[in-house]
């Protein structure tokens, strides 16, 4: 906020208060273990070794989960067909978070949503160091950059690289 | 009141240490019901689930159990009690007229922390919790000593109804297996760990994973799902003031206060009489008695000499009660499905002869601060 | 079938960033007392039950009504807490609708409260706690927290919703201008209510767009505030309500629908939300509560509304979703002052959660500003007459949307 805006809003919220008494008490969730069950995620961590992709499909709505899903929540089962998803996909949506770092300078940190070809689901993700994020627009056809030895975790896939895409009418929807 | 039929229930076995995924859990609990009534997804209208943040480590403790409880595109909205305080928000939904079938399920994985610490968080901030005198296990024995002392009973007396509770568990296959103990003894309880003399280890709930759910249907539509439809015809709820040092602690006045309730809507004068059998939600052993006398199944203070067992005078948790399990949010419920078996005559070992009228009960708070009670009634 | 349910009084707090003078129970009682006040035939031992919520993690205590029940007026009485994150005051209002509504016999006046005093507790915790299960999943699965740290610094309210903001402004095609409008509209508003939090009378888009970015699209002084306040409503039956005040508001329509979790699901897989501004969720609950109340032309049947909206860009999708404007056309309206205090269907002339947002208590407060609109008692009362208006409310990961819609004249008949 502005100092000059700031100024404005003092004036109304200032107010002689008394202050209460305050108690130090603490709400901690170091004791907490959180416990979960990733048995359904085996086979696309398998494969991530081979830079394959696969996702899980519910063979109630025929959607298609990437990452896999324990359960469908439109029908309520478990998805239980396994398929194949290339690793080509498109920008769903896009953020920009202000974070400071150690040096209390503050960082541009992009986000996207990855929403895969083939996939009904997105994920959260990076794109490529190189990618001005302000030139990203909503349905940017990315690809997958894979590390060069996968290790069948989540971050196998480092990061997406921008897809070179010579057709006009993508570049006027930016 | 419409009438309003429970029409299907499921309940996960109580863990201690569970191998599950807390997803895993809620959708095998909640598919599980849908099942047991026939129905499926898309039946579900309404979803209210008991959960607490503070029991499941994070904020907002029903954001992500949206899916695997079924409430996807379906009118749901969470109650931080008990599971059965759930169930009286279901109930109010389904007696509204806006909803069809409700799901309501409720549970807690207590193996992923402290749960005696966290009960701390509910004590006033200010006085209480900095001293950390008081949480669920203290409290209950300041209510266990001011009950002894109050009508002169024995711990034999309250040890007793925990060897009861216990050996009931052990022919229920969805307890807690190490509450399961069809030999255990008086002395057995007496001569356990002392957890805030005069409550040892073998009285208190131990705390357990579970989930728990219910489904809930108006009248017309209870009868097309099920043929054993199980009607809840009274429901009381009530809060008592927090103070320990301001309450009577030998008796439970919002427990009275529920019962009357729940008795005045259900038609019933004399308790004693009109119910078959009652599953009450007991923290610790002595509550048991307390709710007893509460209901008005004996006099104050004779709780002791009432015969609860299976085959006795008047049965009270046939299934074990909350000593052969407690798993947090999921008690009550559990509770209210185990009434519901007795009177549909689905208990298996521990069925007491032929239930048409019976009570379950739910609680939260130090020494039952908050009592709910519901009476369920059979089809004849 | 349910009875009809009327809405005789609404309370507040003074909200602020912190409320410092007074405790949490002291906090709840002026909202208790505001509320009764306006209902002098009313008492507390009038009341019949008690329905009430807050997020519990934001003060760092559980259950905080078992110890505050004497300051509540509760003791000895039903009592029932409802909790679901930032849709708190709307699912609370809501259970006090259900609880009048259900007719349990003797239960006929329910007194909903809902709180929040957020400057007891760390509200950047509180909120960040909500996805920690998710994240010692992604954790296992292969994503370092470092890394994590920086994907899900979006993991708080303000996160979810600017991906929000960048779908919607690049469908609605508009600029930052637009969003600071409505900015600048709510606060104005906000001056004139005297329970609001930040009031700035001579605010304009410049002073807005002047602001640094917090998360892209997101500025600074585009985003709600952190208050501290509490807010009570009154809820009885049809019967009762005609005693109790002059123009009794009746509730005709309640929802809350749930949808998938937006951004991040459950077990750290994915969303189905692939479009975090499309809102199903919402959608289904404005069919919902307007098919309850008999409401078939909402653009032309809603006198009022007030949304749920801590992030501009969210109260213009709202506007839209829940059936008030064409899609992609609420920017126009706010331009052309449609939505302005005088004008043809006036929006969030309380300021909003955009001018203030003690968490749990905002999702009541818009039912209850909407229902004082009505009855024509709001703080910056509308100058047209209010028949119809709706009240709504979100949270979680943008999967919960409350809905209340409320009118003088009972439910029509024909259901």
């Amino acid at each position: 906020m502005s100092k000059q805006t700031q100024r404005k809003s003092m004036d109304y919220v200032k107010k002689e208060y008394k202050r209460t008494r305050t108690m130090p008490a603490n709400w901690y969730l170091s004791s907490y273990e959180y416990k979960f069950n990733i048995t359904h995620m085996q086979p696309f961590l398998k494969k991530l070794k081979e830079k394959k992709l696969v996702a899980n499909k519910c063979s109630g709505c025929n959607r298609v989960f990437f990452p896999p899903r324990l359960v469908c929540g439109k029908c309520l089962v478990k998805p239980d067909r396994w398929v194949d998803i290339r690793d080509t996909a498109r920008v769903a949506t896009y953020a920009i978070a202000y974070l400071k770092d150690e040096n209390s300078e503050v960082q541009e940190k992009p986000m996207v949503l990855v929403h895969h070809d083939g996939a009904d689901t997105s994920s959260i993700a990076e794109l490529a160091p190189g990618v001005d994020v302000k030139d990203t627009y909503i349905s940017m056809p990315i690809k997958a950059h894979w590390k060069d030895n996968p290790e069948g975790g989540l971050m196998d896939i480092e990061y997406y690289d921008l897809m070179d895409d010579d057709a006009e009418d993508l570049n006027e929807s930016k | 009141m419409d009438k309003v039929g429970i029409v299907g229930y499921n309940q996960v076995k109580c863990y201690s240490d569970a191998n599950y995924g807390r997803y895993e859990m809620i959708f095998e609990a909640v598919r599980g019901a849908i099942d047991n009534a026939g129905l499926k997804k898309k039946d579900i209208t309404t979803v209210i689930s008991a959960t607490n943040d503070y029991y499941d480590g994070r904020t907002i403790s029903n954001c992500f159990t949206v899916e695997v409880g079924g409430g996807y595109m379906a009118d749901e909205s969470k109650v931080e009690m008990d599971g059965a305080h759930a169930m009286l928000y279901g109930l109010m939904r389904i007696l509204s007229g806006n909803h069809k079938l409700a799901v309501i399920w409720g549970g807690s994985m207590p193996s992923c922390y402290p749960y005696h610490s966290a009960r701390l968080y509910e004590t006033d901030p200010t006085w209480e919790r900095p001293n950390a005198y008081v949480n669920d296990i203290t409290s209950s024995g300041f209510q266990m000593r001011a009950y002894m002392e109050k009508y002169g009973l024995s711990k034999e007396d309250i040890a007793k109804v925990a060897v009861k509770n216990k050996k009931n568990a052990a022919k229920n296959p969805l307890a807690l297996e190490e509450s399961q103990n069809p030999n255990i003894s008086i002395s057995d309880v007496l001569e356990a760990e002392i957890y805030a003399d005069p409550v040892t280890e073998l009285m208190v709930a131990p705390p357990c994973d579970s989930v728990a759910a219910v489904l809930l249907a108006p009248e017309r539509q209870a009868v097309k799902i099920t043929d054993k439809p199980v009607w809840i015809t009274g429901v009381g709820w009530n809060q008592e003031t927090y103070y320990l040092g301001e309450r009577d602690l030998s008796q439970s006045t919002s427990m009275e206060h529920a019962a009357k309730a729940a008795y005045d809507m259900a038609g019933i004068s004399n308790p004693r009489n009109d119910l078959d059998v009652a599953e009450l939600f007991e923290v610790c052993a002595h509550e048991e008695l307390i709710f007893t006398e509460a209901l008005g199944l004996v006099e104050k203070g004779k709780g002791p000499q009432l015969n609860t067992e299976i085959n006795g005078d008047f049965p009270i948790n046939p299934s074990g009660g909350a000593l052969g399990g407690n798993p947090p949010c999921a008690t009550g419920l559990i509770r209210i499905i185990e009434a519901v078996k007795q009177i549909r005559g689905e208990a298996g070992q521990y069925q007491v002869g032929d239930v048409k009228r019976a009570v379950a009960s739910g609680q939260i708070g130090m020494c039952a601060q908050n009592n709910i009670l519901y009476v369920l009634e059979g089809e004849n | 079938m349910g009875r009809q349910v009327a809405i005789v009084s609404a309370g507040y707090s003074e909200h602020a960033s912190k409320r410092s003078d007074v405790s949490m129970p002291e906090l709840v009682n002026e909202a208790i007392e505001d509320c009764l006040a306006k209902v002098p035939s009313v008492e507390l031992k009038d009341i019949d039950a008690f329905v009430n919520g807050n997020m519990p993690a934001f003060e760092g205590s559980n259950i905080p009504e078992l110890w505050m029940t004497d300051w509540m007026g509760a003791r000895n009485k039903p009592l029932m807490r409802v909790t679901t994150g930032g849709t708190t005051g709307g699912s609370v209002a809501i259970s006090g609708y259900y609880t009048v509504t259900a007719g349990i016999p003797g239960i006929d006046t329910v007194l909903a409260i809902a709180f929040e005093q957020q400057s007891q507790g760390d509200t950047s915790v509180g909120l960040a706690s909500v996805a920690y299960g998710e994240i010692s999943i992604l954790n296992s699965l292969g994503i370092s927290y470092d890394q994590l740290n920086r994907l899900l610094s979006a993991g708080a309210a303000i996160g979810v919703a600017a991906y929000q903001a960048t779908t919607y402004m690049s469908k609605a095609n508009i600029t930052e201008e637009d969003l600071a409008r409505v900015v600048v509209q709510n606060r104005r508003n906000a001056a004139k209510t005297w329970w609001a939090h930040l009031k700035m009378p001579d605010l304009t888009i410049a002073d807005v767009l002047d602001t640094p970015y917090v998360q892209y699209p997101l500025r600074y002084g585009m985003v709600c505030p952190a208050s501290d306040g509490a807010v009570a409503m009154l809820f009885t039956t049809e019967e009762k309500a005609k005693d109790m005040c002059d123009i009794p508001v009746y509730v005709n329509g309640v929802a809350s629908v749930a949808n998938e979790t937006a951004v991040l699901g459950y077990d750290g897989s994915g969303s189905a939300q692939l479009d975090p501004s499309e809102q199903l969720g919402a959608m289904k609950s404005a069919d919902l509560a307007y098919s309850q109340a008999g409401i078939s032309f909402p653009r032309k049947e809603i006198d009022y509304a007030e949304v749920y909206a801590p992030f501009p860009n969210q109260e213009l999708m709202w506007v839209e979703k829940l059936g008030l404007f064409e899609e992609t056309t609420a920017p126009e309206m706010y331009e052309t002052g449609v939505t302005a205090h005088k004008g043809e269907l006036p929006v969030n002339c309380s300021g909003g959660v955009n001018s203030t947002n003690a968490i749990a208590a905002s999702a009541m407060e818009r039912p209850s500003e909407a229902a004082l609109q009505i009855m024509g008692k709001a703080s910056n009362q509308v100058p047209k007459t209010v028949h119809t208006s709706i009240g709504s409310g979100w949270g979680g990961s943008l999967n919960l949307i409350t809905l209340m819609a409320m009118s003088d004249e009972p439910k029509r008949k024909w259901k």
